[in-house]
């Protein structure tokens, strides 16, 4: 073994070294150690355990002289307590002494577990090199995350998918831009000569004014009419036909961006929404995605043609009155220095407005798809009124901004005319003193017009950082997505000829977000073909040892092996579609009963669906319905019975033939006569099937060869029913409520049919 | 069993280890290392705390902390300080943003402490009594109580991101 010792989770303080080497002899090193940032009154600071072969020290200021320090060997048992937004160390010791040995926060929790752990083991006698592998492990997997956001990577030393693609956001974007680069091009061509057309009618009026009206020139006069309505022509005609091509561009990227954002969200693995409200996901899709795509034809498109017309505006005006240019230069610096502050201000309520909207929007995936249950309840009052209360606070921040968005550009126009009423002032005064002279009436009036448009596109760069930060802010929420880890590995990996069905789940611990752990120290080997029967009470870790199983989530400790392979290294899409899995509540998709049921195989033949609906006993009550198979089904299969609906689902893992099936109480929510047709199906699809098997319902266990008991996340008792009756233990304590509640609850049944 | 509610002062309550306690009913009924947990710890009541046995069964709910005799208070008010780590920041002192990371440095009644937040749009939440709930990245949970009593910086700081 190649460990440099001491593993170590940052560096450590010299007293604290010091402190550490005065307990120890030279032959005796420490293994590992654990800079913790708790002491033990649970103020923040900095505290150590330090482990070496015999025995554990802890540092901390709180204790009698800085140190304390217990053998491996006095040790009786060691474990975590988890509580609220912090933790400790509790060491049970041979002579009957406890001691609560380290307090922490959840930063080094599952370091702390896996010390816990060590300390334990060692006390047992278990080998020490053998335990430091474990430890060495946990320390890998701890530090593998980004040195620059702190994110945890698929391995040590892997890529982070964040801070890759943020450094390269224009990158990002560009890609959606790329693909209408023709088009984009086209317009900016379009753009340019529009452009340089509206420069024109300024320069017109000067030639009315100073030349063709004096001299009374009819003649000149309607060709410079003509000219100036060619020049309209063309500046408005141009410009719808470049309006039109620019939506062409924008709608393909705002498309091209929808889709690869709703495609990313399907790969996204359950922890995302787990944290993730719906409403916030839709925002992203719907809205972010749209001001993206008002930002990228901003910076391709309005860029250039702003530049190319401030350039423009400045050579004519330069051109024509050096002093006055320059007067009406003047405003400028005042634009610029108001839009800065102006975006600081405005960029906040950016962030908040959405986070506002974002709440309405949640409100609103919560509760319309809840109708049913809202109105049972008699609940439209209190909807009405929440959604209300969060629509106001919508409304507040919005009205809010309102005033800056609405009040700073009115006062940068106001400043800006001003400077136009002081060249009005100046140049008039020139036009009168020097009767025309220096300065003629057209040219004056011709200025000013200038002027005018001088101030759009220095008002448009003037406001740009504003439309960045609206996109900065957007983008960041659409990169969330865009660069969220996917599920790991989803084409990559294995994909081994066959999948028999030998499950094995080695040392497995969980937990959601550190606070509490759901699964602890699982270890369980299911035989090809065996059917386990898995009980619990609710809340006991059931459901989560089959989500593991499914890899919704990843970030466990400890194996899952399938076939002696660890199911992290198989193909993820293989994998899970050699699963089946019938839930509780199964989801129904708004599309027909045949495509439902094909959900996993769309290619299936026809004769193959109905079929697995034969297997399934749907079939019946599908040909019952007057569209067959065609039959439409509501959102989440509105006008299906829960155990219509059940056995669909069935149907559904039938054709997918997986080798192993999980039923996550696919019986819990059907009445008797319904259960029967369900576990008659079941117990046609199982046949030669590994099977995993979530119940409470004692009729559904009766096929089960393995009963396993599963309470506060660990696997009490494991074997078949009926040792497990003669256990009399959890199992046998179930059965018995359950013998009870299943007679009051047949005899209510047949009380109803009479 | 009808669920056994303690108020007043029918109860004494001892302090055994760590966060755990003993309680003496008027009855004479007595309970071992129970372990006392708000059964509202977001919404800070200092009502309804609930006593757990060593399997997590409860044995009794105190109906509300305040009405303990003070002896009993202090001793489940101890332990639920104990249990309970929510600091309360008290400024923020610095707030930096690193590829969308947030990196806050900030002052608690527990203590400086400088943590990342990984998504502000799900990690900092602001609730309608007008406390400010954050999470950081390593799950640790942080309160402000209100905002209004925060210097103009931390204001500032707090003001861009909610």
């Amino acid at each position: 073994m190649s460990i440099q010792l001491p593993l170590k989770n940052k560096p450590i303080s010299e007293s604290a070294k010091e402190a550490i080497a005065r307990c120890l002899t030279p032959e005796n090193e420490i293994l590992f150690t654990i800079i913790g940032d708790l002491t033990m009154k649970g103020k923040y600071g900095e505290s150590i355990l330090a482990v070496s072969r015999d025995k554990f020290i802890i540092v901390s200021p709180e204790l009698e002289g800085g140190v304390a320090e217990y053998l491996h060997s006095d040790v009786k048992n060691a474990k975590v307590k988890r509580m609220y937004g912090n933790a400790r160390l509790d060491v049970e010791l041979k002579n009957g002494r406890k001691v609560s040995a380290f307090r922490f926060t959840y930063s080094v929790a599952s370091l702390c577990d896996m010390a816990a752990q060590f300390i334990l083991h060692i006390s047992e006698g278990k080998d020490i090199d053998e335990e430091m592998e474990i430890v060495s492990a946990t320390f890998e997997k701890l530090m593998s995350v980004c040195p620059k956001c702190g994110r945890t990577l698929l391995h040590a030393g892997a890529e982070c998918i964040r801070c890759q693609s943020k450094s390269k956001i224009m990158n990002k974007l560009i890609k959606y831009i790329k693909p209408q680069t023709k088009l984009l091009l086209i317009c900016l061509g379009l753009a340019l000569l529009t452009t340089a057309v509206a420069l024109l009618p300024p320069y017109i009026v000067r030639i009315m004014v100073d030349d063709i009206l004096p001299s009374k020139n009819k003649g000149a006069l309607t060709v410079v009419v003509f000219a100036l309505l060619g020049a309209y022509i063309i500046q408005f005609g141009i410009g719808a036909l470049r309006g039109y091509l620019l939506r062409i561009s924008g709608d393909r990227i705002v498309a091209d961006l929808r889709n690869d954002v709703y495609r990313k969200a399907q790969y996204l693995p359950m922890k995302f929404y787990d944290k993730t409200s719906t409403g916030s996901v839709i925002n992203r899709i719907a809205g972010d995605t749209g001001t993206l795509q008002g930002f990228m034809l901003r910076i391709t498109q309005e860029v250039v043609v702003q530049f190319f017309l401030l350039v423009g505006i400045i050579l004519i005006m330069f051109i024509m009155n050096l002093k006055l240019t320059l007067l009406s230069l003047a405003p400028v610096p005042l634009v610029v220095v108001s839009a800065k502050i102006f975006g600081k201000k405005i960029y906040p309520f950016y962030k908040r407005i959405w986070r506002r909207w974002s709440a309405v929007s949640s409100i609103l995936t919560d509760s319309i798809p809840n109708i049913r249950v809202v109105k049972s309840f008699a609940g439209e009052k209190r909807a009405v009124s929440k959604f209300e209360r969060y629509n106001e606070e919508w409304r507040k921040v919005d009205t809010a901004s309102a005033k800056i968005t609405n009040i700073f550009p009115s006062a940068v126009s106001f400043t800006v005319m001003c400077g136009t009423i002081l060249i009005w002032s100046v140049g008039g005064n020139m036009v009168i003193d020097t009767g025309g002279a220096a300065l003629s009436l057209g040219l004056l009036m011709s200025f000013i017009t200038y002027t005018s448009m001088f101030y759009g596109p220095v008002n448009f760069f003037a406001y740009l950082s504003d439309s960045y930060q609206a996109a900065l802010s957007a983008a960041e929420r659409v990169l969330d997505i865009l660069d969220a880890e996917p599920e790991n590995d989803l084409h990559a990996g294995e994909k081994p000829d066959k999948v028999y069905g030998r499950i094995e789940y080695k040392n497995v611990n969980f937990s959601f977000d550190r606070t509490k752990k759901v699964i602890s120290e699982v270890n369980l080997v299911i035989e090809p073909g065996d059917i386990v029967g898995i009980v619990g009470t609710t809340g006991s870790g059931k459901s989560t040892l089959i989500n593991l199983l499914l890899r919704f989530y990843d970030n466990y400790e400890g194996e899952i092996l399938i076939d002696g392979k660890d199911i992290k290294t198989i193909d993820l899409e293989y994998y899970r579609s050699s699963i089946g899995y019938v839930q509780q509540e199964p989801m129904m998709f708004s599309d027909t009963i045949y495509n439902n049921i094909a959900y996993g195989v769309p290619d299936a033949p026809i004769e193959a669906v109905i079929n697995a609906a034969e297997i399934a006993n749907a079939h019946e009550f599908i040909a019952r319905q007057p569209d067959g198979y065609d039959s439409m089904l509501g959102e989440r299969g509105v006008g299906l019975s829960g155990g219509e609906k059940q056995r669909l689902s069935i149907a559904r893992a039938v054709l997918k033939n997986p080798s192993i099936l999980v039923f996550d109480e696919a019986t819990a929510a059907v009445d008797s006569e319904t259960e029967n047709m369900i576990q008659e199906a079941i117990e046609r699809l199982i046949k030669g099937r590994t099977t995993l098997m979530i119940a409470h319902r004692l009729s559904t266990l009766r096929k089960a060869n393995r009963i396993i008991v599963v309470d506060q996340g660990k696997i009490i008792e494991n074997g078949s029913h009926d040792e497990l009756m003669a256990l009399k233990g959890k199992y046998y304590r179930l059965i018995e409520i359950q013998s009870m509640s299943e007679k009051v609850r047949k005899s209510k049944e047949d009380e109803n049919f009479e | 069993m009808s669920r056994l509610y303690i108020e007043g002062d029918m109860a004494r309550f001892i302090k055994a280890e760590a966060n755990l306690i003993n309680v003496e009913l008027y009855d004479g009924i007595k309970f071992d290392m129970l372990e006392p947990r708000r059964l509202f710890p977001i919404s800070g009541l200092n009502k309804y705390i609930t006593l757990l046995d060593s399997e997590g069964n409860e044995k009794a709910i105190i109906r509300d902390l305040d009405s303990l005799i003070p002896e009993s208070k202090k001793v489940v008010t101890d332990c639920l300080n104990e249990y309970y780590m929510i600091p309360k920041i008290t400024k923020l002192v610095d707030s930096t943003d690193k590829f969308g990371v947030l990196k806050w440095t900030v002052e608690t009644d527990h203590g400086i402490k400088t943590f990342d937040i990984r998504n502000r749009y799900s990690d900092i939440k602001s609730l309608f009594d007008g406390r400010i709930l954050i999470r950081d990245s390593d799950d640790n949970r942080y309160e402000i109580p209100d905002t209004s009593k925060l210097d103009k910086k931390s204001q500032y700081l707090l003001y861009l991101e909610l």
